[in-house]
């Protein structure tokens, strides 16, 4: 089994194989698409904009069982939202990517890859940390999605090669990505 | 007036509103996401679609939940 035995739905409703894409390595990300961790988009545009014609794909999933809208330590981060990134990648249809809802795919990466911990030197890393603490605290037991922007590389056969958390920027994913290209 | 751009599922955009009514003020809301001329306006005004976009002449404008900001603009209009 691999991701491609995985059906996905596209932001139009429609079923999508991840079979399309046999042959690309892949960057799978769980997505905020307005507020949060959102800076990451652009970076993940950039290293998008770098490497699709060398056969690289991000595709990204939205989610809102991170939609923390607390007063407090998210407020630090940012406190607006944006409607349009200018990301040009695959957004997928909003889904669940944790717990008993989450969509199969999400089960299959997740029970396929462990969370190895944030980067503590990520600038948002504790405040994240506080935020999952106070109000999520199961979130941090297990190998489940911890927040948006986790990231699954996957190889050109369709193998999980690395799981990266929030605090990994994509641009430190860069060279992961040309060593798969 | 004040108005307001904003669009549905963003909570600084929620708290801008809730913070204008606790004010007693009264604004114009909308919604960038629902309307392509509200988002040309925002664009226009702020140069971008980040939101909450507060303004009240469509020249100066405070971005985001900043309330300090928010109440300077209150106080000029």
């Amino acid at each position: 089994m691999n991701v491609y035995d995985f059906i996905v739905k596209t932001g139009s409703g429609e079923d999508k194989s991840l079979a399309d894409y046999r042959g690309k390595v892949l960057l799978i990300v769980n997505l905020a698409t307005k507020c949060g961790f959102t800076p990451q988009l652009k970076e993940l545009q950039e290293l998008y904009d770098t490497y699709k014609n060398r056969g690289f794909e991000i595709l990204g999933f939205p989610s809102d069982q991170f939609a923390n809208q607390s007063p407090g330590t998210h407020d630090e981060i940012m406190q607006f939202c944006k409607l349009n990134y200018g990301v040009t990648f695959p957004v997928f249809a909003k889904g669940d990517v944790r717990d008993e809802t989450a969509q199969p795919l999400y089960k299959y990466l997740t029970e396929q890859t462990k969370f190895a911990g944030f980067d503590m030197s990520h600038p948002v890393a504790q405040p994240l940390v506080d935020v999952l603490n106070e109000e999520f605290p199961d979130y941090l037991k297990g190998d489940g999605i911890k927040w948006n922007f986790t990231k699954f590389l996957i190889d050109r056969e369709g193998n999980i090669v690395a799981r990266f958390e929030p605090t990994t920027l994509p641009s430190a994913i860069a060279k992961e990505i040309e060593k798969l290209l | 007036m004040i108005t307001v751009f904003g669009f549905e599922g963003c909570p600084y955009c929620v708290k801008t509103k809730r913070y204008l009514e606790s004010r007693g003020v009264e604004y114009n809301y909308r919604d960038i996401e629902l309307s392509a001329e509200a988002a040309a306006e925002c664009q226009r005004i702020s140069g971008d679609l980040t939101v909450p976009v507060t303004t009240v002449d469509g020249v100066n404008f405070v971005l985001g939940f900043d309330k300090r900001a928010i109440d300077e603009l209150i106080a000029s209009a």
